[in-house]
């Protein structure tokens, strides 16, 4: 298997006016193609940083970052442009990135369609549910088919009840869709339930403090809560993250 | 529309029906009670004509106006100086505006003056104008843009500056250039301030043209009033004053209504 992303001692320091904040350091780890990775760190220890130096919004002080491929991001909230119909706005990575020829665009409204958008398409953002558009927002995510996709906190914007079917939904998605991802979040039960291998970050300066592949395979995200396996990974995880 | 209400909500809603026509029925008298006791203290004797002018020598002299051709001519000049102003210093202004928010350097490089400008009294500058402009229409039309072109450029940029920043980092992972940002993002969601900016610009022009009016003029409505002061003509400096509260209304409901049909079915 191959790595799609890799962090080979990523160090980033944050320059202000008043001084430098080293934000990561010595930070080593790699995704693999069709692995769900998910990152946990105490908060404010620079997860936010690390998805942006993934993306390549921000340059590495030291150390070296390897991406193959294209990615699609994915934030907390769902940033559907309220202007934009639901097509208008799963067409807009397309359009960013002149590959509106029709196959594209045909593409990105199967996956519309095959995942409960087809009747919206030419509704306006408001007219849905939070959990009807964070789903839109993942499905601009994969319009451009990326190789890769980074998510950062994509539920935490969410009520309790939707966050846990938005999570299942996403899950199931990404695993049908054979995508490589790298989820960043602060709750645990969602990185259990979601990911292949938990990283788990030190406080600031981040590193990886802890790495665990999980062995719950193609178990979907809620089946996996109910599991017995689950309790003790939480446990396990959360002694780790207040360390 | 469904019509299968509770009672109660029925009785709400012909409240509500009745509290609005109330509160028309009471705009309305405040204005009759208004002119009709200006009249009445003015025909009575009670307070001098002279000085107060009254409804009826307001209605005569709009008539006598009308009658000599005039009144469409003043209100001609006065909404054409108005409206080339309040036009250029849109387009100016949204201009000036689109490359500040385009080049950080240049934004802090001028912003010390922008801020003066802004600051000074528009007013001072009369004596230049009229050097450079003479006395014609040109000068008021500069006078307006001068008014307006400040508060339009820094209204726009304010509301450009106010982009998303998650949006904004949503198409910078996209990998969207600048024009691309501008285009998709920056200018369509900045579309309400547009609306808000020609709004307040609309009430910038007339101030703009009718004080360019007092300083250099030979027609207008604010020439009406300056020439009617000087003159002792109060009955001419109301009926100018009455003409523009109207046309300043007029054009304000337009741009209300303007902004009712742009931003309908828009969630914002």
């Amino acid at each position: 298997m191959k790595n799609i992303l890799q962090f080979q001692s990523v160090t980033f320091i944050y320059h202000t006016p008043r001084g430098e904040l080293t934000a990561a350091k010595d930070l080593t780890f790699s995704v693999d193609e069709g692995e769900f990775v998910a990152i946990i760190g105490p908060s404010g220890c620079g997860k936010t940083t690390l998805l942006s130096l993934a993306a390549g919004l921000l340059k590495p002080s030291s150390g070296r970052i390897e991406r193959r491929g294209s990615l699609g991001y994915m934030l907390q909230k769902d940033e559907l442009f309220p202007w934009r119909t639901i097509e208008k706005n799963i067409f807009l990575p397309l359009e960013v990135q002149r590959k509106k020829d029709a196959a594209q665009r045909e593409r990105a409204l199967s996956l519309a369609k095959k995942y409960g958008l087809g009747d919206f398409l030419k509704s306006y953002p408001a007219q849905l549910s939070g959990g009807m558009r964070q789903r839109a927002a993942l499905i601009r995510t994969l319009a451009t088919d990326p190789d890769i996709l980074l998510l950062d906190e994509p539920f935490s914007a969410l009520d309790y009840q939707t966050r846990l079917n938005v999570c299942e939904d996403v899950g199931n998605i990404i695993r049908s869709e054979k995508k490589t991802a790298l989820l960043i979040t602060h709750d645990i039960s969602e990185a259990i339930s979601l990911a292949d291998r938990v990283l788990v970050l030190s406080a600031r300066p981040a590193r990886v403090a802890h790495a665990h592949p999980l062995d719950f395979g193609d178990v979907p995200p809620l089946k996996r809560r109910e599991l017995p396996a689950f309790p003790v990974w939480f446990e396990r995880l959360w002694r780790e993250l207040n360390a | 529309m469904k019509h299968d209400y509770s009672k109660e909500h029925a009785l709400f809603l012909r409240r509500r029906k009745r509290n609005i026509a109330l509160v028309w029925a009471l705009r309305a008298a405040v204005l009759i009670l208004l002119f009709g006791l200006w009249e009445l203290v003015t025909a009575c004797g009670w307070v001098d004509p002279f000085l107060m002018s009254s409804p009826s020598r307001i209605a005569k002299t709009i008539a006598s106006l009308y009658r000599d051709g005039s009144l469409f001519y003043h209100i001609g000049v006065t909404l054409w100086e108005t409206l080339a102003g309040f036009a250029v210093a849109v387009v100016v202004g949204f201009a000036a505006a689109l490359l500040l928010w385009w080049s950080e350097t240049v934004r802090k490089v001028l912003e010390p003056y922008i801020v003066v400008l802004n600051a000074l009294p528009k007013i001072a500058l009369g004596p230049l104008i009229i050097i450079w402009f003479g006395t014609g229409s040109e000068a008021i039309v500069f006078m307006t843009v001068l008014v307006g072109v400040i508060v339009a450029t820094l209204n726009m940029l304010a509301a450009f500056i106010e982009t998303d920043q998650n949006k904004l980092l949503l198409m910078r992972s996209m990998g969207a250039n600048k024009l691309q940002i501008l285009w998709k993002l920056v200018l369509p969601s900045s579309y309400p301030a547009v609306i808000s900016m020609l709004k307040v610009n609309v009430g910038m022009a007339w101030i703009g043209s009718i004080m360019g009016e007092y300083i250099v003029s030979r027609a207008g409505l604010g020439y009406l009033i300056v020439y009617g002061g000087q003159v002792f003509k109060l009955d001419l400096v109301m009926s100018a004053t009455f003409i523009l509260c109207l046309l300043a209304a007029g054009m304000y409901a337009l741009v209300v209504l303007l902004e009712k049909v742009l931003l309908k079915d828009k969630d914002r």
